[in-house]
């Protein structure tokens, strides 16, 4: 069993990972006559966080969607440790892909455990008849499987949460039953779609240590998000879309100080909102920091 | 049951005193009439005429009756008992007990037994006047008991099944209420008489109403779960014991074999409704390819198939054909999904009995003798066990039917078993998460294609086993067997007794098919009234008569009270955490 | 050849007929996504309603057939199952409008074999009504049966007449309500977008209650024509009738009217060609209603969106 149980920081995991895990090379993607994304280059290096920024409307999901299989590019390719998956979310997840959601999709009448019980679908086997005849092999893989859903609840800062219906749970912990669920897959790579939307600042700045401690145990992450303070302190590189096409890519200082980045925001008719939210998240940081 | 708010709080406070004593004499009352004579003649119901010999049925008025006042009278017997200190212990456990809300619902119950009970006497007789003293002071009692009932405060909410109860008492309670059961079966199914069988009928809905509001149930399906294996292991000792109580009848024998072979369906149809989230509407095509496949590899004279294996391996045949039907019908499951997949399924329903009649050898290949069907299958004969023979068994005889209903309930406990442990499995799970959000489940990785089509395969491969069985239990097979109505039929038992249970779909299956065999008259609008509750059902109770816990959560989203009442005790089929 | 053409014309009205019934199915699902699925039983209650009130007329006029008595026919069926859809939408589907997508189904099912066990019970308990538990003669009105038409050498029976001719009239009929009414094109909003429609004012309820009524009158137009066309009607009629003419409809693109007329219409002849041209035993008419539940699934699978293109394509 392929367990990788998320350790400790090592400070060195930064700078060992630079292995390319994946690249995607002039992605397109076409609804009828509009372009969603166009011809975008996209790599991540496995142990970086790489943040996916851009005004609302500018293919950041649907490049997302391109990249975990939902959508098949109508042209371009995406390459997975060196692999060109078939565009089937299952065959993503199962090849070492993950993600959430930007409205999050658990499934509500289920517990959080058996949420993340059912991420870890794919790393088990027991199919029909091995199910119903239960033996001591089927026993050994379903209780592996409890006490490794239980030990992602603990690590995502969720213990003894396990037998509370997933409906029920509070905003920010169903948020990180979600990246649980998507740990429970055993990524290489994870993809989170606006992990902090509607959080307040503490719940933000728990997400923050959650994600930093997810990469710091070897994975490589993928992050949209609105909130720029979150994006900056978090990401090793930056990508923005504006209107579906690349507008620049760097590392977080450079994008930060980019004058096209800034005018793109301005001149989006939601600016107003961006600049709020990220604004509430500084002051939640002042303390931090 | 929602009574109209006739009686409202404000009189339930000023008159609940008496209330209460009118509740204790409505039932004594009603415990005394037993002994007076009901009816005129002997004639109607079990015999009621007598004076001073309660029939059996006005025993059970009579036990409804004691039971009321019983139960009316508890609140005044709490403190007093309390005060001389005697029984401590069981006074804790009355304590817990919802005595009054139980009051209130045998107050309702035992109006509509009595009900029931005198309107099928005057039928049977011709007029009320052929109802004697005593119903009516039964009547009476039974209103008494009702009004008095009605202005009873609700009172504390049952909290039994916290009693801290030993192992042995609760295995002891399992055993003998499914022996109670097995009893009351039993007499049920030995009335001939229609208004018997009814009142029979409302006598058990009276005493689960009181058992349910009492708080017994909490506390019986707690120790259910305590003693799974217990409960499962007697449910089906009983089920076996249940042929040496019918005496070697075979008409109740038949009955019940065809109500065993329709559960079954219907329990590998909930596999695939209740489970699986997918509707299937042409599930009795399953049955039939496995009767089919039976039939014409029979030994009968009209079988097709020169080759003849053992029952066994046909058995096993029938089964693989269905199973593949089921994955060719479950195939589109790839493209499509909810109300086009059903059409998808009923679709194919309609092809396999539209093919069957047409392979008659003018149309089509002569394989199953069209609309006229494959008759004369002979009985089976397992490992020297012939299935046509009268077996005696310590003095009882086991008749035709009893043979094949022992076979049918092997069948069924693999079926049940089939059913119960992929629920509990990582399969199970998997199948949750596509009922609860497809798009998140293929997201994670689960394989729903596969899933889907496992469900489709498993519970036609089922469906196959006992069509096998069917053909020979009912000796010929022909296409109109197997038409829509049937598959509906099927699909009302388990949306009657529960989607995704067991339990629920047993009971459902076996009202179905009980009450229109029993009441004649029933019979002709069974199809009518089962529309009309399919309808109702989905409109008040969508979750079934015994419903699976996720499945109301899922039908009742927007009610937050249950959905915390349900989380606060999460039952068995949720997988708790250690 | 005069064959073929035979076959032909004989598609084209059995399709008219199935467009008719399609068209019901269509309209509530491109309004509530709701497939109705007892909306064959409104076709067959349209059938009794005309049966009924040429029988009430009847008693005045000593079983008068003289063509007059059809338009009194038509409006009589019509009542009859306008009534039973707008009871049925109310009773039964608006108080499952937010329910799991199973619980719609369930209830169809469960109205579909009400209605067709009510009829069958209860239609000759009335007094002077033929019982309902057989096929009953529908009343062979003058002109519109009788003896075949002779076109260009072609034998036409009259009942093919009409049912493509009353298909003509109500699509052109429906063409100006759905386009040239307020409630029309409030249909067409609602169908857009429901929550914003309610926004703009729009009372949705009575929307969907005009939908169900739409679907109705035509079912009952199909239910008349179809006495006529076979002489006889029988409670059983809307099952196998409603499943064909829900394949119409998904065949033309649900949601879609146009589709629905086209979908018939390309269903029945694909029946009655299938019956000539697929050779050897497979190709009986015993098989025909094998060969169009194959090409229901055959779409359902690989056009989902019907030829002339669904509202909505996914149906998860």
């Amino acid at each position: 069993m392929s367990s990788q149980t998320p350790t400790v920081a090592s400070t060195e995991s930064r700078h060992v990972g630079k292995e390319e895990i994946l690249a995607a090379r002039s992605v397109t993607m076409r609804f009828g006559g509009l372009v969603a994304v166009d011809n975008v280059d996209f790599t991540v290096h496995s142990g970086e966080i790489v943040g996916l920024i851009g005004p609302n409307g500018a293919g950041k999901t649907t490049f997302f969607n391109c990249l975990t299989g939902l959508y098949k590019p109508t042209s371009g390719e995406v390459r997975f440790s060196g692999q060109v998956l078939p565009p089937k979310p299952r065959s993503v997840v199962v090849a070492g892909m993950a993600r959430t959601f930007q409205n999050i999709r658990l499934f509500p009448n289920m517990t959080a455990l058996e949420n993340v019980m059912v991420g870890r679908y794919c790393r088990t086997s027991a199919m029909a008849l091995t199910s119903i005849l239960r033996g001591p092999k089927y026993r050994r893989e379903e209780e592996a499987t409890r006490a490794r859903a239980v030990e992602l609840l603990d690590y995502v800062g969720m213990k003894g949460q396990g037998g509370h219906l997933a409906r029920n749970l509070p905003y920010g912990d169903q948020r990180r039953l979600e990246i649980a669920r998507a740990l429970a897959t055993d990524p290489k790579l994870l993809l989170l779609d606006e992990p902090t939307a509607g959080m307040n600042p503490q719940e933000t700045r728990q997400a923050e240590e959650l994600i930093f401690k997810i990469r710091d145990s070897g994975l490589a992450i993928v992050v949209i998000e609105h909130d720029m303070r979150f994006i900056f302190n978090l990401c090793d590189r930056v990508l923005c879309l504006v209107r579906g096409k690349t507008l620049i890519e760097g590392t977080a200082a450079e994008v930060q100080s980019d004058p096209r980045v800034i005018e793109a925001y301005i001149g989006s008719p939601d600016s107003d909102d961006e600049a709020s939210g990220s604004d509430v998240a500084t002051e939640g940081e002042a303390g931090n920091a | 049951m929602n009574v109209p708010t006739i009686v409202t709080p404000e009189l339930q406070k000023r008159f609940h005193v008496p209330g209460r004593i009118a509740a204790l004499a409505g039932g004594l009352l009603l415990a005394a009439s037993a002994y007076l004579p009901w009816a005129y003649d002997g004639d109607a119901l079990d015999n009621m005429a007598f004076l001073g010999g309660p029939s059996t049925l006005q025993f059970l008025g009579a036990l409804l009756g004691l039971l009321l006042a019983v139960s009316a009278g508890m609140a005044w017997v709490e403190p007093w008992a309390d005060r001389k200190g005697i029984l401590p212990r069981l006074l804790m456990v009355s304590r817990r007990a919802g005595w009054t809300r139980g009051t209130k619902a045998l107050g309702v119950g035992l109006l509509g037994f009595i009900a029931v009970v005198l309107i099928a006497i005057a039928l049977e007789l011709g007029g009320l006047v052929t109802i004697e003293y005593g119903g009516w002071v039964a009547l009476a009692g039974a209103l008494l008991g009702f009004v008095g009932s009605r202005l009873l405060t609700p009172g504390r909410a049952p909290s039994l099944e916290k009693v801290k109860t030993p192992a042995w008492l609760e295995i002891v309670s399992i055993a003998v209420l499914l022996l109670v059961a097995l009893l009351l079966a039993a007499y049920a199914l030995n009335q001939n008489d229609g208004g018997t069988f009814l009142s029979i009928l409302a006598f058990i809905g009276a005493l689960v109403a009181f058992i349910l509001r009492v708080g017994a149930g909490g506390w019986l399906s707690a120790a259910g779960q305590r003693h799974r294996n217990v409960l499962v292991f007697s449910s089906f000792a009983v089920a076996f014991l249940f042929p040496f109580t019918q005496n070697g009848s075979d008409a109740n024998m038949s009955i019940a074999t065809q109500v065993l072979i329709f559960a079954a369906t219907a329990v590998g149809l909930n596999i695939v409704v209740g489970l699986a989230g997918l509707l299937d509407l042409g599930y009795i095509a399953f049955l039939g390819a496995g009767a089919f496949t039976a039939a014409t590899m029979s030994q009968s004279a009209f079988a097709t198939i020169g080759w003849k294996p053992p029952f066994i391996v046909v058995m096993l045949i029938a089964g693989l054909v269905s199973a593949t039907l089921g994955l060719i019908i479950g195939s589109p499951t790839l493209r499509v999904s909810g109300d086009y997949l059903a059409i998808v399924t009923l679709a194919f329903g309609e092809i396999f009995r539209i093919s069957m009649s047409n392979l008659d050898g003018s149309d089509g290949p002569d394989l199953v003798h069209g609309s006229s069907g494959i008759p004369a299958i002979p009985n089976l004969n397992l490992f020297g066990f012939d299935f046509g023979k009268v077996h005696t068994v310590l003095g009882i005889p086991l008749g035709r039917f009893s043979n094949y209903f022992f076979l049918m309930l092997l069948i069924m406990a693999l079926i049940v078993l089939v059913f119960t442990r992929l629920n509990h499995s990582r399969i199970g799970r998997g199948w949750v998460a596509i009922r609860e959000d497809e798009k998140a489940a293929e997201a994670m990785g689960v394989n729903v294609f596969g899933l889907k089509l496992l469900a489709f395969a498993g519970g036609a491969f089922l469906a196959g086993l006992a069509g096998a069985v069917k053909a020979h239990v009912d000796q010929s097979v022909t296409p109109d067997q197997y038409i829509f109505l049937e598959s509906a039929f099927l699909l009302a038992a388990v949306v009657l007794g529960g989607m995704g249970t067991v339990m629920g779909v047993l009971l459902g299956a076996a009202l179905l098919k009980l009450v229109p065999e029993k009441l004649r008259f029933v019979n002709e609008y069974r199809m009518l009234i089962f529309g009309l509750l399919m309808v109702l059902m989905m409109r008040f109770r969508p979750e079934g008569m015994i419903p699976n816990q996720r499945r109301v959560l899922e039908f009742h989203s927007d009610d937050e009270e249950l959905v915390e009442e349900i989380e606060e005790d999460l039952p068995y089929e949720f997988a708790e955490e250690h | 050849m005069t064959y073929y053409l035979d076959q032909l014309l004989n598609g084209l009205s059995l399709g008219s007929l199935y467009a008719l019934i399609a068209v019901g199915y269509t309209v509530v699902y491109g309004i509530v996504q709701l497939i109705n699925f007892a909306h064959g039983e409104i076709f067959m209650i349209g059938a009794f309603g005309a049966l009924s009130t040429w029988i009430v007329l009847s008693w005045v006029t000593g079983g008068s057939t003289a063509w007059w008595n059809l338009p009194l026919m038509l409006v009589g069926g019509m009542i009859v199952a306008v009534l039973t859809a707008v009871l049925m939408e109310r009773f039964a589907y608006r108080p499952l409008r937010n329910a799991p997508r199973l619980a719609p189904l369930i209830t169809a099912i469960g109205i579909s074999i009400f209605l067709q066990e009510f009829v069958r019970l209860f239609y000759g308990q009335i007094p002077g009504f033929p019982d309902a538990k057989a096929a009953i003669p529908f009343p062979q009105l003058e002109f519109f049966t009788g003896p075949a038409i002779d076109v260009g050498g072609l034998q036409v029976h009259r009942g093919n007449f009409f049912v493509m001719a009353a298909l003509l009239i109500c699509w052109i009929f429906l063409w100006w309500f759905v386009n040239r009414t307020a409630t029309g094109r409030a249909m067409q909003a609602v169908s857009q977008d429901p929550d914003t429609s309610r926004l703009m004012g729009i009372d949705v309820d009575r929307i969907i209650v005009v939908a169900f009524a739409v679907g109705a009158s035509l079912a009952a137009v199909a239910g008349l024509a179809s006495g006529l066309r076979y002489g006889n009607i029988d409670f059983k009629m809307g099952f196998l009738a409603g499943l064909k003419a829900f394949t119409a409809a998904v065949l033309g693109g649900i949601g879609n009217i146009n589709g629905a007329v086209v979908g018939g219409l390309t269903l029945g002849v694909v029946e009655a060609m299938a019956t000539t041209l697929i050779p050897g035993q497979f190709g009986g008419p015993a098989w025909k209603d094998v060969w169009a539940f194959v090409l229901l699934i055959l779409i359902l699978v690989f056009r989902p969106q019907g030829l002339l293109g669904a509202k909505v394509v996914d149906r998860a």
